[in-house]
């Protein structure tokens, strides 16, 4: 349960197609002031807020504030990296059993 | 398709890397374990995470059938998974692509073994490996080294197509 926690903050973050032109913007350019992404995406400010805090508790984006402006840069967990996706998988996988073999123990002795 | 099996075999240094293997026996005869898996009215009873809703959009399990299945939460909205079942084989075997919108460029093949123990149980034997897009469609080698920037620049690719 936990496991999944994290998981499903990872996928929901990702979810969602702004969200991931944010993660393709700050994979290319390193950093960006939230102006500076909100402006591609045709967005406000505080709508654009919205996501990178979702980005930033999924530790996808990481956000530092510099005077009044606020730095965004790619976080710790790195959408690219093939194994935190395998890992989420993995956990995923694992509870779908775990759910299987609940649903196979209550319809026992079904005719199916 | 064993070509590109060996293709693949010698463009990945560890395969192991890019596998991932689950072994579970369940107190249910073969039949059963099998029928879960290709019925559409059971995939919403145990597919997605608790806490989640499986609604089956698409299911078509038999060779060369697609499937898609909708994951909805209140928190979080939908996500949306997708693949072929590139083999079904009642009451044995299937495999199938899966794929979803927020890991792009990546696939992943999931082959499940239904092997029945004779006791009125059932091994599900579970491997899944990790291919790029064209390691699939079997269009370019590729190997390992997969960047950010190469990640990204596909995702940018899909995200103008």
């Amino acid at each position: 349960m936990v496991q999944y926690q994290t998981v499903d903050k990872t996928l929901s973050a990702l979810a969602d197609p702004t969200r991931r032109g944010v993660l393709e913007r700050l994979g290319r350019g390193g950093t960006a002031t939230v102006s500076e992404l909100a402006k591609p995406a045709g967005m406000s400010l505080t709508g654009m807020k919205k996501h990178l805090r979702v980005l930033e508790e999924a530790g996808l984006v990481a956000t530092e504030k510099v005077g009044r402006t606020r730095h965004c840069s790619l976080g710790p967990k790195r959408l690219e990296d093939l194994q935190a996706w395998m890992d989420s998988y993995r956990s995923m996988l694992e509870e779908r059993f775990d759910r299987l073999e609940e649903l196979l123990e209550r319809t026992k002795g079904d005719s199916r | 398709m064993s070509e590109q099996a060996t293709e693949r075999k010698a463009t990945v240094t560890t395969p192991a890397e890019r596998e991932i293997h689950i072994e579970r026996v369940f107190d249910a005869p073969r039949d059963r374990v099998f029928a879960a898996h290709t019925d559409p009215e059971s995939i919403p009873k145990w597919w997605g995470p608790r806490g989640t809703t499986t609604i089956v959009e698409e299911m078509d399990a038999k060779t060369g059938g697609a499937w898609r299945f909708a994951m909805e939460d209140p928190e979080n909205g939908r996500i949306v998974f997708r693949g072929i079942y590139r083999e079904v084989t009642p009451p044995e075997r299937i495999v199938q692509t899966f794929e979803w919108d927020g890991m792009p460029g990546y696939v992943s093949v999931e082959t499940a073994e239904f092997e029945d123990l004779g006791d009125g149980r059932t091994r599900i034997v579970s491997t899944s490996v990790f291919h790029t897009i064209e390691e699939r469609d079997g269009m370019i080698e590729s190997g390992m080294e997969r960047g950010l920037n190469e990640t990204y620049s596909r995702l940018e690719e899909l995200l103008a197509a």
